[in-house]
């Protein structure tokens, strides 16, 4: 993806705030587990650094698990535009550790899990197990066919579907608004060529961002932003790959590369 | 040896006499020139201890081997002295033809020493009254220009402001307050001329590499210098959450876009101009709608600290402050840091009758340059002010080692933080482009960690070997191989087996005279870092929201740029380092 999922916008809100304001009425906590290293937008939850990274998803989930004081515990990925309320509740409903099951593959990160699953994680991974599903099987899990939730929808809104591409990314957000629009600022020299400092543009691919822009070809070289220029994500992140996405509502900033007196 | 004179002028103003001093040609290899050669003439002739502004005290002026070659931007000279305002080491460099007429000297370099009876000037190889004092730097270069080029202070050195400048061709040697050193001396100007040419090893290839480099200059490598100028950077800090605001209190302005000269349009007169010998042209004038007719020289540094810093977001009011400055001979920078500490302060209940965010700053720079009323106090610099104010007022003062900082935020610059924390000079956008690498996918800006270390370090060896060649850090984009470049053009100029290795012994060998020099003259370990507000606040706005420089984090990465220097972990030279940069460069430096 180029960039963490987290931070994708998505329509008015990062990833991780759509999920979290998503499930934050539906239940008593929120926990979001995440690395050491990576920053996340203020949030309505509970924070967890995963303390084994190295030890792959089901490590994440026993952190996670540690941290709750409830019975049942829902969980999903940070790419989960199409998180619904009913489908939680649904889930729930089955009052047991339950995954969906769509085309054969249990979804093992859009599931509840219960209280006793930090305990029995802990004892997979001390046997060298380190699937999810493992846990899920430990607690004698309900697999339910996708086709059998109420609240599951169809096709590719699926609430546990995500995106590993940015194409895919984009082609999500597209479904929602074909008309997504993203922003560039263009500053400094690129500004002096431009009618407008600020230009609205069809959210795309960073490489498609520029290259809809007042002397976009002297912005890439090489498969690349121009090294004499700098591109920035919100005012944060500075980024040359052409592939990242840029979604809906986003604004990026093209510099000069020389900063500096 | 080519290229140099192996001797300078040593001027004792006290009995108005001067004679010539032999250096070693050891020295001037191992030194080059610049602020190389300046800080061991600082070194040589400073007594240990001495007060900046004392008599005692040495002002150099130093030329070096490319001064009055073809080689682009290199009629640079650099002013060293100790620092009126840090105590420490303070070297400022400046384009213009007073290098090559100082050059032409027959003198590799000019040290005054003394200080004059009554104020005076040095024209023409005397000491003589001067009718110019009370007057502009300008006024009185442009006065004595019959008699040669001068470097000369304006009314703020004249009345010993501590962040004074000394100026020639209207090009400030800024830092630090040397003006304040010169006014010391009561010399309002040294008038340099000379007619005798220095021969270089090659002339033939000089001239080829010359007009190679001349072409480079022109090229893509400075166009953001050419078309825009330093003030491009305004509005893209401001949008990556690193625009000093409100004396460091935010780190994006509301007002960004009215200052950014990309966003006037052709609503105001343009000019763009060059420094002597300078083929890039990166000076760009603006006039105030309020006088047409007379475009003034604005920088980013000036536009952020008399604007943003202070909250005046009106350019006109920037750049008629700009102007004042340079009228008066003021650092824009510390000037306008002063100002904004002290507006934080008045807004805090600390300093009645103290300046106020968004106010006029023109009158205030006047009453510091004549040291009126409460310009008297603003006059000493933030750390001063701070520590008269006392409480926990220092935390806020936007200064390191007493020098106020440059228009880099910390905090979401963390290279650059490293840089600023560690500066010799004091917190120093010039003498560390640490900053360069916060501008790139080199490291993570917003945390600072070992990559930072090695980016900072590298940055600071960059700019010692520039600052000794000299040239200007403009053209460093328009060298694949500094190092390997430089070391062909000394080899062209000065002879001998110069390469990249021994280019890089010498940016070393001056970082580490300059820290020595520093420990001599009383640096402490605690002098590296930064105010406590850095590190103990989050950006709380803009981009860079909830951003932290944490002190743990700053405290470990100086520990490793100590280790990355082979000096000790609390940032004192090693002793045997010491007595062999004794040795080599016949100098004392271990106090004691």
């Amino acid at each position: 993806m180029g960039r963490p999922k987290a931070w994708l916008p998505w329509f008015g809100k990062t990833m991780v705030e759509h999920v979290v304001d998503t499930l934050r009425p539906l239940v008593d906590e929120v926990i979001v587990v995440t690395s050491e290293s990576l920053d996340l937008p203020s949030l309505d939850a509970t924070v967890v650094r995963d303390a084994e990274p190295e030890r792959g998803p089901l490590a994440g989930l026993r952190d996670g698990l540690s941290a709750a004081t409830t019975a049942r515990i829902f969980t999903t990925s940070t790419d989960a535009p199409w998180l619904r309320a009913a489908f939680v509740d649904e889930l729930f409903s089955r009052g047991r550790a339950c995954a969906p099951v769509a085309g054969g593959h249990v979804q093992v990160l859009s599931a509840v899990y219960t209280g006793e699953g930090a305990a029995l994680a802990a004892d997979l991974l001390d046997t060298g197990r380190s699937r999810p599903l493992d846990l899920l099987e430990a607690l004698d899990y309900e697999a339910i066919e996708a086709a059998s939730l109420a609240s599951a929808g169809a096709g590719a809104s699926a609430p546990w579907d995500g995106f590993n591409t940015p194409a895919a990314y984009l082609d999500a957000v597209r479904s929602v608004d074909p008309e997504a629009r993203c922003e560039a600022e263009l500053l400094g020299r690129a500004a002096l060529r431009a009618d407008e400092p600020v230009v609205s543009l069809p959210v795309g691919s960073l490489g498609d961002v520029l290259a809809a822009l007042p002397a976009g070809a002297d912005l890439v070289e090489g498969g690349r932003v121009a090294r004499r220029h700098l591109v920035s994500l919100g005012g944060r992140d500075l980024v040359r790959d052409l592939a990242l996405p840029i979604g809906p509502g986003e604004r990026i900033s093209v510099l000069d590369a020389q900063a500096g007196g | 040896m080519y290229g140099c004179h192996g001797r300078y002028l040593r001027i004792d103003l006290s009995a108005g006499i001067a004679e010539h001093v032999v250096i070693d040609p050891a020295i001037s290899r191992a030194l080059l020139g610049g602020v190389g050669l300046g800080t061991w003439l600082l070194a040589r002739e400073a007594p240990v201890g001495v007060d900046p502004l004392a008599p005692e005290a040495p002002l150099v002026f130093a030329f070096s081997p490319l001064v009055g070659t073809g080689i682009t931007t290199s009629a640079k000279f650099a002013v060293v002295a100790k620092s009126p305002l840090t105590g420490l080491v303070c070297d400022a460099l400046a384009s213009s033809h007073f290098a090559i007429a100082g050059k032409r000297m027959g003198v590799d370099a000019i040290v005054l020493v003394g200080a004059c009876a009554e104020p005076s000037e040095w024209v023409a190889g005397r000491l003589r009254p001067t009718a110019w004092w009370g007057r502009s730097a300008e006024e009185t270069g442009e006065g004595l220009s019959h008699a040669g080029s001068a470097a000369a202070i304006g009314i703020a050195g004249e009345h010993l402001v501590r962040y004074a400048t000394i100026s020639a061709d209207g090009r400030h040697a800024g830092r630090g307050g040397l003006g304040a050193v010169m006014g010391a001396k009561k010399l309002k100007a040294l008038v340099v001329a000379g007619d005798q040419e220095t021969p270089v090893a090659d002339p033939e290839a000089l001239a080829r590499r010359a007009a190679d480099l001349r072409a480079r200059a022109a090229g893509p490598a400075t166009a953001k210098y050419r078309e825009l100028g330093t003030v491009g950077n305004l509005l893209a800090f401001d949008r990556l959450g690193a625009l000093p605001t409100r004396n460091f209190q935010a780190s994006h302005f509301e007002g960004a876009s009215r200052l950014a000269p990309e966003r006037w349009g052709g609503e105001r007169a343009h000019r763009r101009a060059a420094c002597a010998h300078c083929t890039i042209g990166c000076e760009q004038r603006y006039a105030s709608t309020h006088d047409r007719d007379r475009p003034i020289r604005i920088e980013y540094e000036s536009q952020f600290a008399l604007g943003s810093l202070c909250s005046v977001d009106d350019p006109d009011a920037v750049i008629e402050a700009s102007a004042a400055c340079d009228v008066l001979g003021l650092d824009t920078i510390s000037a306008g840091g002063t100002l904004a500490f002290a507006m934080e302060c008045r807004e805090r209940g600390e300093l009645e009758g103290g300046p106020r965010f968004g106010e006029d700053l023109v009158p205030w720079l006047d009453a510091i340059a004549r040291r009126r009323d409460l310009g008297d106090r603003l006059a000493e610099g933030s750390r001063r002010l701070a520590k008269e104010i006392g409480g926990d007022a220092l935390a806020r003062a936007p200064q390191v080692k007493g020098l106020e900082m440059p228009g880099y935020e910390p905090r979401s610059l963390q290279t650059m933080a490293l840089g600023l924390a560690v500066g010799t000079r004091g917190a120093d956008h010039n003498r560390s482009g640490a900053y360069e690498a916060d501008f790139s996918e080199e490291v993570d800006r917003l945390r600072g960690d070992a990559r930072s270390v090695a980016a900072a370090v590298a940055s600071e060896d960059r700019s010692a070997l520039l600052d000794s060649l000299v040239l200007c850090k403009f053209v460093r984009g328009v060298f694949d191989d500094l190092e390997d470049e430089a070391a062909a053009i000394l080899r062209e100029v000065v002879g001998g087996s110069f390469d990249a290795d021994d280019l890089r012994a010498i940016a070393r060998r001056v970082v580490d005279l300059r820290k020595a020099l520093n420990i001599r003259e009383g640096w402490q370990p605690s002098d590296d870092g930064l105010p406590a507000r850095f590190t103990d606040e989050p950006l709380t706005s803009g981009p860079a929201v909830g951003v932290r420089l944490p002190a743990e984090r700053l405290a470990e990465m100086i520990r490793s740029y100590n280790r990355a220097r082979d000096w000790e972990d609390d940032g004192h030279v090693p002793t045997e380092r010491l007595a062999a940069l004794e040795r080599e460069l016949g100098l004392r430096l271990q106090a004691g």
